[in-house]
């Protein structure tokens, strides 16, 4: 993206609102490639956590203006974001109870039996966690981000975000050892 | 572990990757190792969306003509953009008093001591022109100014700048020779030596921001 690549999110924006509309791309590559795995665990489907992505960027362009504080654009998309991912997953785990069936977020064909049997459990366990313990845990676990990256993110404190990762463990525990009896 | 359905203390340290394992109970451990290669297997698996979505996004922000909306209250207290023409601009003048005398309200003028700073859009239509800019009390009126660049919008004349809260008064600068006022101002005052300038007040809550 040559100069625009190494841009500050919040100057970009102000680009963006003074008419130069493409590089909202240049901010749209940058948010994809860093929380892509991020929607696609807390969705729970590939597919529909493109969907979400895509609205949350449509949602962001539009109300680009409204975002006061350009020092903290990644964040405010974040948020977007996530709203956008829980209402994806709110609807899916309507229409696989309708359809009867699961459609994980996985692909499994060449995945071990046991690996996958682990995968599956994740799965089922992280649609039993509260939306705030979800994000928690996959910012953590599947993201690999430090505590102090996801208050960032998430305008929460360290000590509550360990407490929402601590009960997702010990939730997806349990779910472990159903798995094992 | 008083509670086997929970992880004790110690194991939440090592699923954080902190030291301490060695005081961890071998079954707790087990327990532990179980849940990360699960996690492992699930994150492995995991089909994200590439680069193909950035440009379904673009395509659709270019095909529906979307552009980012400014909120409704940004037209009350934002400049905007009025074709220059001297038979309206004592009109739009007086409106522009109505309308600073409305947004300005009870929030003051004073601008002395605020820290914050806003962001505030500046536009002028001037078609002809082939450069603007701008400068005002912001940049001590040193020229040549704050160069506004060309907009999307055929003949409008743009530039965003982080403005203090508190009066500002300013005028466009066209073409490097001819002094204009925003006829969008809040207000147009006269600046003692008779030249007319145009009056922008920023509010602590600002523009883009409630």
């Amino acid at each position: 993206m040559g100069e625009s690549g190494s841009q500050p999110d919040g100057d970009i924006v102000r680009r963006v609102l003074e008419g130069e509309v493409e590089l909202f791309g240049v901010l749209v590559e940058r948010y994809r490639a860093e929380f892509a795995r991020y929607a696609t665990a807390l969705v729970g489907d590939p597919d529909r956590a493109s969907d979400a992505m895509q609205e949350a960027f449509i949602r962001a362009y539009r109300s680009l203006a409204s975002c006061r504080d350009l020092k903290r654009v990644k964040a405010w998309f974040f948020r977007i974001l996530t709203n956008q991912c829980h209402d994806q997953r709110t609807r899916r785990r309507r229409e696989t109870s309708l359809e009867g069936h699961d459609q994980p977020a996985r692909d499994r064909a060449d995945a071990q039996v046991l690996q996958a049997e682990l995968a599956r459990a994740i799965e089922r366990a992280l649609d039993r966690l509260t939306p705030e313990q979800r994000e928690a845990f996959v910012l953590r676990h599947v993201d690999g981000k430090s505590y102090e990256e996801m208050a960032a993110l998430l305008g929460t404190g360290v000590d509550a975000l360990k407490m929402r990762v601590y009960r997702a463990r010990d939730a997806l525990r349990q779910q472990l050892e159903h798995l094992h009896e | 572990m008083s509670d086997s359905s929970k992880f004790s203390h110690v194991a939440q340290q090592y699923l954080d990757g902190q030291p301490g394992p060695e005081t961890l109970d071998p079954a707790e451990r087990a327990g532990a190792d179980r849940l990360l290669r699960a996690v492992e297997s699930y994150a492995a698996g995991l089909r994200a969306p590439g680069p193909e979505l950035d440009a379904a996004v673009m395509r659709r922000v270019r095909a529906e003509g979307l552009t980012p909306q400014s909120p409704w209250w940004s037209w009350i207290v934002a400049p905007h953009t009025i074709r220059v023409r001297p038979a309206v601009l004592a009109l739009a003048a007086s409106l522009a008093l109505v309308v600073w005398w409305t947004a300005s309200g009870a929030r003051g003028r004073s601008g002395a001591g605020a820290a914050e700073t806003v962001l505030v859009r500046f536009q002028l239509a001037a078609p002809d022109a082939h450069d603007v800019s701008v400068s005002g009390s912001f940049n001590g009126w040193s020229p040549p100014g704050i160069a506004l660049r060309r907009s999307v919008v055929p003949g409008l004349w743009v530039v965003t700048l982080p403005l203090p809260v508190g009066e500002h008064q300013y005028l466009f600068r066209v073409d490097g020779t001819q002094w204009v006022v925003d006829p969008g101002a809040h207000a147009q005052v006269d600046d003692g030596f008779g030249r007319t300038n145009s009056v922008l007040v920023v509010g602590p809550r600002g523009v883009f921001g409630p």
